[in-house]
This record gives structure tokens, C-alpha cells and sequence, in this order.
């Protein structure tokens, strides 16, 4: 009996915080919604570049008529097999630079159809497989192995730094020209038609690929709590108005904790990437400094989440529970898993608004790709803004809090 | 009365929370040096009062001026002592830890405060707990630590909100004593106390009730008006003629 007082009193005091009561209701409610509909997506809107060199044509000994120039035009054929919710297709004429665009991260895939293209593949067919009838202008004629077609073959530079999507890539890429191929009644792989150049060889494990955005997260979660939670606990123990008679500016207030906690954030990251490399051999090629800029600037703009929290909440436990409610949902939707292409487009505002997103980014490029200022410039651009807009958030906040102590 | 002796000034202060009126178009003058009791039963509206002078709280109307400055006002917090009704302090710090960060808040160097730090631990007999975590002291002790903080930096106006509650009498008698004593250096002290009686030490009291004044003045005044011994009487007698005036005027 005497524990059943004990639990009515308790469900009775969160019946009373009508704010622990809502997070109570829509917090699972919001997380199912999220979580069903980030990962339910499939690959959107995954951009490649494609190079169509290919002149159609294909010359072929006949048994009938001697040589014939057939128009098959099989680059285009495997163009249009292509889906389109999946891929953005840009065509490209330009080899050089399509490939360097994958260099550049702006695009998963460069394909380049040689000239010849079309005309290897027919003749590789019947070489492979024998002779072969067609209907021609109403004839019906025998196509005839004729000597091997040396020449350059279809080349797929590929961005392999998310294994997930590199597959995905792959399997698509692999169904269309298996669908061209059928279409010439051969036996021919297509290993034998394409030369693939991963971007790191294969050499980016899943692990490697998750781990920046996972640091990002358990930094985004450690700062933003416990800097929530001592604003909160400064305010209700009664220190920030004390703090805030005294002679100093809610400015000068927030500069010292920003301070404070980006040193903290700072050592938890160092402490972090360690056991990472350490333990588990993530991929890290890039510079460490440039890593350190992205982790500041992050740090300072969760301080300003963290004060902005702890206004809202009255005590840590509510606290607790809106840090939660806001960074759960930044997990699952800042392409720490899962490309940003596979989000439906519902969705993926959020992640557009979540700084995780540029964090996770950023640090992707710099640790798996060995990516420079220059590749992220805008990654530390919005980070950058967000640092600022949220210093100025938090001091506002801050004197809010002075007034509401 | 020259307004540069005025210290503390607030004319027609009004404030709610929500549907409660905390207080009630209140009016109030404190001269410098003065010794003030601001004395009434729990929920009077002495800490909103307070809060508002200092201002921590925004009144809803009326004015508040302190030191000559309309607040809130950033010029006189280097003057202002404030020691708030919870203890305000840092559990997890020593007490000359908690008096050092407050002290370089107030730009004392740090001779200054270990000096300030041993006269104040005298004064509220901490000085043998100075390196004692904050945490592990009593509440009565915590309370003193608030006290020693507020009055750190040598503040010429001091609002101490209930300081004595929690203290044993020997001490409570020892502060009554050293707030005199401050006040006669001219400092001004504003104290509250809902031990209305206890008001008896101060130059001058003030009775606040349901967010108004029901009388000011000192402490024999306030008894010769009512005709009775105590100011435990006197509050009593002045909150019930407050009453039939309400009564009457409805």
C-alpha cells in the first residue's frame, strides 16, 4: 500500500508539470514518426555525372551482306534504363572535369562512354556467344564473330566514402547494363565492359563512415546537456542573479561559459577521435586542425541550444528531457547512417536546419577524404553562422533568465 | 529630506504573477545609514519587493530608485549587496572559493578578497570552515556564507532577504548586532524577517502585507501608534485595521 502512495505521488507531481506531461505524450509519437520516415526512404536524387562519347554505331561482319553498320546506340539505351527517382543525371561532355567533380564530393559518379562503346559491346556479344540472327530493314541476317575490339572501355570513377551508397550505386549501374547487354542475346559480364576506380580503393569501411557523425553526436549530447544543466542549476540555486547583480555583463556571462565549455568540448572531442583511431583504426587523413575549427565552432553554437534549453525548462530534469527531444532527432536525420539522398523530401528540411548535418559533414571530408578549407568552406560557413547567431542567442537568453530567477 | 540621502526610493511599485497581485502600488523611502526592517508574514511580498528594487524583477508599474538611479540599472550594482532568501552559493566549492569567484566578479584583486574573506569569516564565524566544502556545511552555516558574499565587496547598500532564518539565537543576536554596526559605518541595510518581532533591532520598520505598507516608522513609533507592546501586537492590530478599511471600502 505504501508503495502505491509512492507511485500515485509520482505520477501525481508529473500530472502537475503539464510540460513533462507533453514531452511524456509526443516525445515517442514525434521519435516513431521521424524514425519510420528517415529510414523507410530509399536512394533520391543520388547525383552522377555521365559522358556519352559513344557514336551509336556498331560495325559488324555479316554472313550475307559482308559488313554492316548497325545503329544501336547503347550508352543512350543504358542512359534511359537508368531510374530516374534515384539518380540526378547530368550529362557532361567533358571527361576530365566530370571525373574531377567526383573528386570534389559534388557528385557520387562519373561514367564515360568511350566512342566506340556501342560497337564494342555488339561485337564482344557475338564473339562471345556465337552467331547471331537479326531482322535488318526486313532481311533477316547473321551477325558473325569478327577479332577482338581493343579499345578504351566504359570507365566508373566512383565515390566510394559511404560504402552504402557506393553499393547502391553499383547495384543500379550493374542492373542497367546487364538489362543493355540482355538486349544483345549475350553472355558478356560486365565486368569485362566497365573499368571501376574507386575514390579510396575500397579502403572506407562503415565504421570509418559513421564514426565522424557518431563523435559529432556523443559531442553534440555531452556539451549540450551539461551546459544545460549547470544554466539551469546556476538558476535555480539562486547563483545566476547573484552573478548577475554583480557588475558584469550577461555578455561577459555567456563568453565565460561558451569559454568553459567549448575547453571541455574540446578535450571531449581530442578524447574522443584518440579512442576512435586507437581502438578501432578509424580512417583519419586529414588535418587535425581543421577538425579542431569545426569542433569550435560547433561547440560555441550548442552552448547557445544548451541556454536557449535551459530557459525553457524550469528544473534539470526538464532539462534532460527537451536536450533529448531535440538531439535524438538530429541523430537520425543528419546523414549519420544514412545519406541525405535517401530522406524523403519531408524530412529533409530537418536536416538542412540540423547543425549536425554540417558537422558531420565537414568532419566526413576532412577525416575520410583528407578535405581542406577549401572542400568545407561552406560547411565552416554555416557553422560559422551558427556559432554567432547562437552567441547572441544565449546572451539574450541569459538576461532573460536574470529576470525570471 | 535631500534626495541624495534617499537611497532607496520606489513610488507606486505594482506587481503580479499571473492572477496574484505580489505588490500593490507599494511606496517606499530609505535614508542612507539606516538600518531597515522590512517585516511581514510569508507571502507579503518582501522578497518580490526586493527582487524589484534590485532589479532582478521588472514591476508592472511604478518606479524604483536606488543610489539615485532609476533601475535596472547597471551603474550601482558595484554598490549593491544582495544576499537572496535561498543560499545562492556553490555546493561544490570551499567557502574562500565561492568568496574568491564573487570576488573577482566585483573586481577585487586577490589580496583584497583572502583579506575581506578572513574579516567577513570572522564576522559570521566561518573562519575555521574557510577551505570546507559548501556543500557539507549546515544550513545555517550555508546561509552565513550568502551573508559573508553579500557584503564582500563592501557594498553601501545591502538587501539582505530573511538572513536570519535558520541561525541559531546566539548568532542570530551576533548579526543583529554586526548590521548595526555596519549601519553605523553608513551603510544601509534593507532586511526582511517574517519573525515580525524581530524587527525590533532596526532603526526603521516597515510592515508589509498582501504587497502594501501597512506603516513605517521606528519601532517605538510603530508601538505608540497601536497601543501595544510587542511589534508582534502592533502587526497584528495594523493588518486587522487594514482589514476593516478594505471591508469598509467594499
Amino acid at each position: 500500500m505504501k508503495s502505491l502512495a509512492v507511485a500515485q505521488n509520482v505520477l501525481r507531481r508529473i500530472a502537475h508539470d503539464p510540460r513533462t506531461l507533453v514531452l511524456i505524450v509526443v516525445l515517442p509519437l514525434f521519435f516513431v514518426l521521424l524514425y519510420g520516415n528517415s529510414f523507410s526512404g530509399s536512394y533520391k536524387g543520388l547525383a552522377i555525372v555521365i559522358v556519352n562519347e559513344d557514336n551509336g554505331l556498331a560495325s559488324v561482319r555479316t554472313a550475307e551482306v559482308g559488313r554492316v553498320t548497325l545503329d544501336v546506340d547503347l550508352a543512350q539505351s543504358f542512359v534511359d534504363e537508368l531510374d530516374p527517382r534515384m539518380f540526378d543525371v547530368v550529362v557532361s561532355g567533358d571527361a576530365d572535369a566530370a571525373i574531377a567533380r567526383v573528386g570534389q564530393s559534388s557528385v557520387w559518379a562519373a561514367l564515360v562512354f568511350p566512342k566506340s562503346f556501342s560497337n564494342a559491346v555488339v561485337n564482344e556479344a557475338v564473339r562471345a556467344s556465337g552467331e547471331r540472327r537479326i531482322e535488318l530493314y526486313g532481311d533477316t541476317i547473321t551477325l558473325l564473330p569478327s577479332d577482338p575490339v581493343d579499345g578504351p572501355r566504359t570507365v566508373l570513377v566512383l565515390d566510394d566514402s559511404n560504402p552504402l551508397v557506393a553499393n547502391a550505386i553499383r547495384g543500379a549501374l550493374d542492373a542497367a547494363f546487364a538489362h543493355v547487354l540482355a538486349s544483345q542475346q549475350s553472355s558478356l559480364t560486365v565486368e569485362g565492359l566497365l573499368d571501376v576506380q574507386a575514390l579510396h580503393e575500397g579502403s572506407i569501411r562503415m565504421l570509418d563512415f559513421t564514426a565522424p557523425g557518431i563523435i559529432g553526436f556523443a559531442m553534440t549530447l555531452i556539451t549540450v546537456m551539461l551546459t544545460a544543466m549547470s544554466v539551469v542549476r546556476e538558476r535555480t540555486s539562486g547563483t545566476l542573479t547573484r552573478i548577475l547583480i554583480a557588475p558584469i555583463s550577461a555578455w561577459q556571462v555567456t563568453v565565460g561559459y561558451t569559454f568553459a565549455f567549448s575547453v571541455i568540448g574540446i578535450l571531449q572531442a581530442a578524447e574522443l577521435f584518440l579512442a576512435s583511431i586507437l581502438l578501432f583504426g578509424i580512417r583519419f587523413v586529414g588535418s587535425p586542425g581543421i577538425v579542431a575549427l569545426i569542433i569550435v565552432l560547433f561547440t560555441i553554437g550548442l552552448q547557445g541550444i544548451a541556454t536557449l534549453i535551459s530557459t525553457l525548462a524550469k528544473n534539470e530534469a526538464q532539462a534532460m528531457q527537451l536536450v533529448l527531444f531535440l538531439l535524438i532527432p538530429s541523430l537520425m536525420v543528419s546523414g549519420v547512417f544514412w545519406p541525405l539522398e535517401t530522406m524523403p523530401a519531408t524530412i529533409r528540411p530537418l536536416s538542412y536546419i540540423s547543425p549536425l548535418t554540417y558537422a558531420n559533414t565537414g568532419l566526413r571530408e576532412v577525416m575520410l577524404a583528407g578535405g581542406g578549407f577549401g572542400e568545407i568552406r561552406f560547411e565552416l560557413a554555416i557553422l560559422g553562422m551558427f556559432a554567432v547567431v547562437m552567441l547572441l542567442l544565449s546572451v539574450l537568453s541569459m538576461r532573460r533568465q536574470a529576470y525570471t530567477a | 529630506m535631500p534626495d541624495s540621502e534617499r537611497v532607496v526610493l520606489a513610488e507606486g511599485l505594482r506587481k503580479s504573477f499571473g492572477g496574484r497581485t505580489a505588490l500593490d502600488g507599494l511606496d517606499l523611502s530609505i535614508t542612507q545609514g539606516q538600518l531597515y526592517g522590512l517585516a511581514g508574514p510569508n507571502g507579503a511580498g518582501k522578497t518580490t519587493l526586493i527582487r524589484t528594487l534590485c532589479g532582478i524583477l521588472r514591476p508592472d508599474k511604478g518606479v524604483a530608485t536606488l543610489l539615485g538611479w532609476r533601475m535596472p540599472s547597471s551603474r550601482v550594482r558595484s554598490q549593491l549587496g544582495y544576499m537572496p532568501q535561498d543560499f545562492a552559493v556553490y555546493d561544490d566549492l570551499s567557502v574562500l572559493q565561492n568568496l574568491e569567484f564573487f570576488g573577482r566578479l566585483y573586481e577585487l584583486r586577490r589580496g583584497q578578497v583572502r583579506e575581506r574573506a578572513d574579516e567577513l569569516l570572522q564576522l559570521v564565524q566561518l573562519a575555521d570552515r574557510k577551505h570546507q566544502r559548501v556543500g557539507t556545511l549546515s544550513g545555517g552555516m550555508r546561509r552565513r556564507v550568502s551573508l559573508a558574499i553579500s557584503l564582500l565587496h563592501k557594498p553601501r547598500l545591502v538587501f539582505l532577504d530573511e538572513p536570519t532564518a535558520g541561525v541559531d539565537p546566539k548568532l542570530r543576536r551576533a548579526l543583529w548586532d554586526d548590521f548595526n554596526r555596519l549601519a553605523e559605518q553608513d551603510v544601509t541595510l534593507v532586511v526582511t524577517t517574517h519573525l515580525v518581532d524581530e524587527a525590533q533591532r532596526c532603526h526603521v520598520v516597515g510592515f508589509l502585507n498582501a504587497g502594501r505598507l501597512l506603516t513605517q516608522g521606528t519601532p517605538h513609533e510603530i508601538l505608540a501608534e497601536t497601543g501595544t507592546s510587542n511589534l508582534d501586537d502592533a502587526f497584528i492590530v495594523l493588518q486587522e485595521r487594514g482589514q476593516g478599511r478594505e471591508e469598509s471600502r467594499t
